[in-house]
């Protein structure tokens, strides 16, 4: 905890002297997806009967859960829980609430409405651990807030950003001003100290006939303020021929999100180190190294 | 229902927004400036344009404290103008339930109110496309119930989280439909209990949610905070509270509550679409039916009474087609025969051309008989039942068998309306 305070003053001196909001690093660092998670691993054995408890017979829909129930692994499988807070966030008809109804396995929208006030959702996920080979089931608790209630109601924003564990901002793909805003929106809603996850999604990836972001302006994205880019399409998939349709489709954005979730946790609890504090420890060690010489 | 609404502001005739349901082309704007027009035309002379009507259709003007002029296009469906205007006062208390009465009245920015009415459109839309609609309450100004056994153990827990939520207002709906209630909850006026329960069912599905809505009538400038926090599948327990506590405090303690009664909570989600319990048996010709409640603004309705497929019992009315026969003999009743509810800010319209107001005496039953089914009504001081038969029930049972199945239905000791 404590080196996680100094280094927080030290990244800010690196701003003040690089100057500008632009250069700003909001996220921690990209992860190789893969490294703390198995990301196929829900097209095994033990992940098809790990997602069994959280799909319904027919294996085409999830189930969805009221917030007095939850998903029973199979016994054998030794498991833990852990539950995260996410804050959706982005301009109003970006898609927030069908790419929502798209992780949650809910039907999407047809018609884009304003949402009112809060609407939260409970989204369960079982993903397995890369270095203890340990299953997990991730419980995401997304909260999402129409924008035009945020901005009418002061108690609203406060309410999403009390301990949110992660931010999504989210973009639309055929809307080139919901990205080009996603820098003074983050600051906005963010900064870049705060201890919270940081990630993108992109979201009517379906519709990449009318695209207004290129691939290429995704990767100097996620380059310059070390957030990950995720995609999602806002449509209801209607080849149900192949089994789990559905879930394969939001498995990589829930996969990338709770390897990161996953990974603010370890640094935490000291088991991992920052990309800044691993700089920090490289300066010293040249530091010294001058000074022996 | 192919319908049109508009909204203008009534100072500039500016529109704010326009709805259109049905298959429907949308009105050219010159259109909605004459449709407007005439009605500032006839208030520069002092009279009041309420409604008219065409070959086949009919619409309907509302300016709402004036500064909001509503104008209702819609196919002449052959239902009362008393339809027509509970319709219009609905949708004006959508709006005020979503945004406000001050924002209504004193309009500063036009650009911010039309994106603040945006969110209102779910819930609008809802009220025009009556026919697909689950429930009764938007037509009946009551709202919509289901008749559970074990009320006793739902209501003790309900009391409880709402005691903690620091409120006296709370229930739990069932898709849409109160099951149990709080005291303070069933003294909300029957259209904020219809709007409210509409709202929360018109929202996409959701684990919780914490919604500012101004009572239209109780507390038209004020917020409140709606919570819902959903139990099971369907079931959502709902609180109107103030600024404490947290949505998240509240769901952490849910479980405190709710857990005990979880296998009631199951029970009651597997009501629907039944709506009542199902050791109430009624007449098996029965199709169909509306129950109101006019005192305490509840409504029972349910279009398969029974356990079993009714459509297997020779009658093929699908239960859409059930539901909009219903609708259609209500509308054709309320008005022509029956006297509308009395809505509250509307204390004075002049004569109209519902026929209820120049009968002499108050009609207690009415009937009608077509090929395929037939619809039999009856009223009491509280009640109002409306039913759907099938086409084999003789003419001379429909009588008694109404009645019975009126007696059924309140009569009973533990569940009642």
């Amino acid at each position: 905890m404590f080196s996680s305070v100094s280094y927080q003053t030290g990244c800010q001196e690196t701003h003040a002297s690089k100057s500008g909001l632009n250069l700003m690093k909001f996220g921690e660092m990209l992860i190789q997806p893969g490294t703390l998670l198995q990301y196929d691993w829900y097209k095994s054995w033990e992940g098809r009967e790990s997602l069994l408890s959280i799909l319904h017979r027919n294996m085409h829909h999830r189930k969805l859960f009221g917030l007095l129930e939850e998903p029973l692994l199979p016994v054998q499988f030794s498991s833990s829980d852990v539950q995260y807070k996410i804050f959706v966030s982005g301009r109003s008809g970006v898609g927030k609430t069908s790419a929502l109804a798209k992780l949650s396995g809910n039907e999407v929208p047809t018609m884009h409405s304003e949402t009112p006030g809060i609407q939260t959702q409970v989204v369960y996920w079982p993903a397995k651990l890369v270095q203890t080979n340990k299953i997990v089931m991730f419980r995401l608790h997304f909260w999402d807030a129409g924008d035009a209630a945020l901005k009418k109601f002061d108690h609203i924003l406060p309410a999403c950003k009390e301990n949110a564990d992660a931010v999504v901002f989210h973009f639309s793909f055929t809307d080139r001003g919901s990205f080009e805003d996603l820098p003074r929106h983050m600051a906005r809603i963010v900064s870049p100290s705060d201890n919270t996850c940081k990630l993108v999604l992109g979201t009517k990836y379906d519709q990449l006939a009318h695209s207004d972001v290129t691939h290429q302006e995704l990767r100097e994205f996620e380059q310059q303020y070390k957030i990950p880019v995720l995609k999602i399409a806002n449509i209801a998939n209607y080849e149900q021929s192949e089994l789990q349709t559905e879930v394969h489709e939001v498995a990589p954005v829930l996969n990338t999100l709770c390897e990161y979730l996953w990974r603010r946790d370890q640094v935490a609890a000291g088991v991992l180190q920052t990309e800044r504090q691993t700089d920090e420890q490289r300066h010293s060690d040249e530091d010294q190294m001058v000074l022996y010489f | 229902m192919a319908a049109y609404l508009l909204c203008l502001t009534t100072g500039g005739g500016v529109p704010l927004f326009s709805r259109t349901k049905g298959e429907i082309k949308t009105l050219p704007f010159a259109v909605i400036g004459t449709l407007n027009g005439v009605h500032m035309f006839a208030s520069t002379h002092n009279i009041e344009l309420l409604a008219t009507q065409t070959k086949d259709a009919k619409i309907a003007w509302k300016v709402c404290h004036g500064s909001i002029t509503l104008i209702l296009v819609t196919r002449d469906d052959g239902g009362s103008d008393a339809c027509l205007r509970h319709l219009l006062a609905a949708v004006f208390d959508a709006m005020v339930l979503l945004v406000g009465l001050d924002d209504l009245i004193n309009i500063k920015n036009v650009e911010r109110l039309k994106r603040e009415l945006k969110c209102c459109y779910k819930l609008i839309d809802c009220l025009l496309d009556q026919c697909n609609s689950q429930v009764f309450g938007d037509l009946t100004g009551a709202v919509d119930v289901v008749l559970g056994q074990e009320n006793t153990l739902l209501q003790g827990a309900l009391e409880g989280f709402v005691e903690y939520a620091d409120s006296t207002y709370g229930c739990l709906l069932v898709r849409g439909k109160v099951a149990v209630a709080t005291k303070k909850w069933w003294g909300l006026t029957g259209m904020e209990l219809v709007l409210i329960s509409l709202l929360v069912s018109t929202l996409p599905p959701g684990s919780s949610r914490d919604i500012p809505v101004f009572l239209p009538q109780g507390s038209p400038t004020v917020p409140h905070r709606l919570c819902t926090l959903q139990l099971t599948a369907g079931v959502e327990a709902c609180v109107l509270c103030g600024p404490a506590p947290s949505l998240a405090r509240l769901s952490d303690e849910l479980a405190r509550y709710w857990r005990p009664p979880y296998e009631s909570v199951r029970s009651l989600a597997q009501l629907h679409p039944r709506n009542f319990s199902h050791h109430l048996r009624i007449d098996p010709n029965i199709l169909g039916f509306v129950l109101v409640n006019t005192e305490a603004h509840r409504c029972l309705c349910s279009v398969q009474p029974r356990h079993e497929d009714s459509r297997r019992e020779g009658s093929n009315l699908s239960y859409t087609r059930r539901r909009a026969i219903l609708r259609s003999f209500y509308k054709h009743t309320i008005g022509h025969v029956y006297a509308p509810p009395r809505l509250k800010d509307d204390p004075n319209l002049g004569p109209t051309d519902d026929i209820s107001e120049r009968l002499l005496h108050r009609p207690q039953e009415t009937y009608m008989l077509f090929d395929a089914y037939k619809c039999y009504s009856l009223q009491t001081a509280v009640y109002r039942l409306f039913v759907l038969y099938g086409a084999q029930i003789p003419h001379y049972a429909l009588r008694s068998v109404t009645r019975k199945t009126l007696e059924i239905l309140t009569k009973d000791k533990q569940v009642r309306l």
